[in-house]
């Protein structure tokens, strides 16, 4: 009797071993962005899903239990840094129980480590700064080399988990770099057009995009990072705006943009809703991150020009 | 790498210098072909080092100028020194009654209570909180002191220490993190004014059997609810293992849509309490005895509906909560005999407890008008404990006003009505403010 069962059960595992073998690494991230990137490295060797949409602003996601059973059984968390999430990823990783994404664990994936950090507070930083992020400013994707450096590092990462597949996971990061290379071609038009420029930006969110682009930021709506535009600095934004010739007021569509608008009426400026993340606007193409790129260049050139 | 490179350099300008014999001459060749091995090994090594993050030859940002080296890899750990995050809320209510305070201590203005929290990860296996509170009326307090598991198999989670116990749905939350400014009537009656705690060990796991989220938390605590210092029994309540507390909540949450939720759970606990004796029967007993040992329980269900839509969720959200809680009295707990007189241990006689069961319910509403301001509105119905179980009705208001994540203001107004009493109008005024770290805003 004994045999027998000892028999099925090497039978099952045998049976079974094949598909143990092809699974899928669970990959979980914290926005769009770093999904699609997950995505085209880690191809059909990975289940990558996202907690945040693309249309939300990635600071205020609410904690839901529903996600907590995304990421219970999560390979790989990987998520933005530099305190982009620290509203709600403390309270998903304790509630997930998954010692694999907690930091420490070999699935724990700050994407931040990859990439230069800009903004980084010098000095005393505190609170009468607005709602600063004292490691430095989180919205780097938004630079494309980023993109890069963050599809290096998920290879780097997929392929110390599952190691067999490492020359898939290299070939598709290639491929990836090679598609944002080719892309970063048919921008230079874009470019031309942009650099230079000023705008005015509702967050800074758009400093790397800045950065990339030679945008000049000449003023932000939001008097320090997260506090809402009081009169009194709208006036100085309208003066600025005045001064400089600025042309366009970039600002996230989950902003509420009826304060860009009375800017726009005192000064002529267009307001110019950009998507910061893949999916950013709802119909819009902007479905994977080199798309996303290429679409706000191509927006943005097209306001200011 | 620099600096290696150019005493390689240099030692290679020097090599020749030093062949001016034969056999010198030779062993100047091998130390430059040694160096020259060196130098293109070290160059090998870095190029394989930079490879992981540094962009390929072919890439067009390689020859973007002024491109700094990631700062992840080089930079050290933020927190180096390993110190746990320390942070402080404190929390003042005006009381503007135009009767009067209604305040416990009848003052207008006070600091209800200042928080002070101390958290961090333990070791490899667990994470510690600490919370202790301040008050006027309390001196210091342990307010909630935890260990909790982190890196259990199976979703398991355990807990040990003192923390808020899970019973039905606002008493998990901080009372300076309600969206009102006290806890519903039936939380204050059925539980504790101040949030029911219990210090004790709890089980939790998250599982999802038909596709949704349920958790289900049990626990095992020394007491159900705080002891009163004017009532001495004449046995502790715990002095068997069926004294203790034990409470078990069952949680169910289902996403309606991406924007639109709601979570349906179940709650109970039971132990057993001092209840006090009629004050002619306390003085037949010895030893200062006033108080026996009665059994009390509640039931509760909680449902909460959340709607944020999430493009525009900075500005609109929309919360509608209801709790229902029943606590169940124990009719005949048994009171100590007096000596010749073994009759005398009838209830009805001795015992001046709580004898029947009692229901409470609220209803509570809350709606965002703006980035920074919101509007609520509860509607309490007890059976209140307090007075003999005689209905207590009570409407609030609520207008909420959060400068930042990190202050809030807020304006409250409540007409309460016992029956057979009097109405009491309340004009409340409370402002919180956090210092600290950025902690998780509550779900």
């Amino acid at each position: 009797m004994i045999r027998r069962i000892s028999l099925l059960l090497v039978a099952a595992m045998l049976a079974l071993a094949p598909h143990l073998a092809q699974a899928q690494l669970k990959v979980v991230t914290s926005t769009t962005d770093l999904y699609d990137i997950a995505k085209s490295v880690g191809g059909d060797k990975v289940n990558a899903t996202h907690i945040g949409e693309g249309y939300q602003d990635p600071h205020f996601i609410e904690a839901k239990p529903s996600f907590v059973l995304q990421l219970r059984n999560a390979d790989v968390w990987a998520f933005v840094g530099l305190d982009l999430e620290i509203g709600w990823m403390p309270l998903l990783l304790d509630g997930a129980r998954n010692p694999k994404i907690r930091l420490g664990g070999s699935g724990y994936v700050d994407a931040s480590k990859a990439i230069r950090v800009l903004d980084t507070p010098q000095g005393n930083v505190d609170r009468s700064m607005g709602d600063v992020h004292p490691l430095g400013n989180p919205h780097y994707w938004l630079d494309p080399e980023n993109g890069r450096r963050i599809a290096r590092l998920f290879k780097a990462k997929f392929t110390e988990l599952d190691a067999k597949n490492a020359a898939v996971y290299d070939a598709n990061e290639r491929a990836f770099e090679a598609k944002l290379n080719a892309a970063e071609k048919g921008w230079a038009g874009d470019l031309a057009t942009i650099r230079g420029k000023p705008v005015v930006a509702w967050h800074t969110s758009w400093r790397y995009f800045a950065e990339y682009t030679g945008m000049n930021i000449i003023a932000f709506m939001e008097p320090k990072p997260g506090v809402p535009p009081s009169p009194s600095h709208l006036y100085t934004v309208i003066q600025a705006v005045k001064r400089t010739g600025a042309r366009a007021i970039i600002m996230e569509p989950f902003y509420d943009r009826k304060v860009a608008d009375l800017v726009a009426k005192q000064t002529g400026i267009k307001v110019l809703l950009l998507p910061p993340s893949v999916g950013g606007i709802r119909g819009a193409p902007v479905n994977d991150y080199v798309s996303l790129m290429t679409y706000d260049m191509a927006q943005l050139a097209a306001a200011v020009k | 790498m620099r600096i290696f490179a150019l005493c390689a350099a240099a030692l290679v300008l020097v090599a020749p210098m030093a062949g001016a014999q034969d056999d010198a001459a030779a062993r100047a060749k091998a130390r430059q072909d040694s160096i020259a091995k060196a130098v293109k090994d070290s160059i090998a090594l870095m190029k394989e080092l930079g490879g992981a993050l540094a962009a390929p030859a072919d890439s067009a940002a390689a020859a973007r100028p002024g491109q700094n080296p990631p700062s992840g890899p080089q930079g050290g750990p933020t927190n180096p020194r390993l110190l746990p995050d320390i942070s402080a809320v404190g929390d003042f209510v005006a009381d503007l009654s135009p009767d009067g305070s209604t305040q416990e201590d009848g003052a207008r203005f006070s600091v209800r209570e200042v928080e002070l929290a101390v958290q961090a990860v333990v070791d490899p296996y667990f994470r510690g909180d600490v919370f202790l509170g301040i008050s006027d009326l309390e001196g210091i307090s342990i307010e909630q002191a935890f260990l909790t598991t982190t890196s259990l198999p199976h979703q398991l989670e355990l807990r040990l220490g003192r923390y808020l116990m899970p019973v039905g749905k606002q008493n998990t939350t901080h009372r300076h993190d309600l969206h009102t400014i006290e806890y519903p009537y039936v939380i204050q009656r059925f539980l504790s004014p101040d949030g029911l705690k219990g210090t004790g060990v709890q089980a939790s796991r998250v599982f999802s059997p038909f596709g949704f989220y349920q958790e289900l938390i049990v626990n095992a605590v020394d007491r159900f609810r705080e002891r009163e210092d004017s009532l001495s029994p004449f046995e502790p309540v715990n002095k068997s293992l069926g004294g203790l507390g034990y409470a078990a909540r069952l949680r169910n949450y289902v996403d309606i849509s991406e924007a639109a939720n709601f979570e349906l759970s179940f709650s109970a606990i039971t132990g057993r309490r001092e209840q006090p004796l009629t004050p002619t029967y306390a003085s037949l007993l010895a030893d200062g005895v006033n108080a026996a040992v009665a059994r009390q329980s509640v039931l509760a269900a909680d449902l909460t509906y959340r709607w944020r839509p999430l493009q525009e969720g900075l500005y609109k959200s929309f919360i509608l909560q209801s709790e229902i809680m029943h606590q169940l009295n124990e009719s005949d707990p048994g009171i100590p005999g007096v000596n010749g007189c073994e009759d005398c241990a009838a209830t009805s006689l001795g015992y001046a407890g709580p004898t029947r069961d009692f229901t409470g319910a609220y209803v509570f509403a809350r709606w965002q008008t703006s980035q920074r301001t919101f509007v609520g509105a509860r509607y309490d119905w007890v059976q209140d404990p307090l007075i003999d179980g005689r209905t207590l009705n009570a409407g609030s208001v609520y207008l909420e006003w959060f400068p930042s994540e990190f202050s809030k203001l807020v304006a409250g107004y409540e007409a309460v009505s016992p029956s057979g009493g009097e109405t009491v109008n309340r004009l409340l005024l409370q402002a919180t403010f956090a210092l600290g770290p950025h902690k998780p805003h509550p779900f």
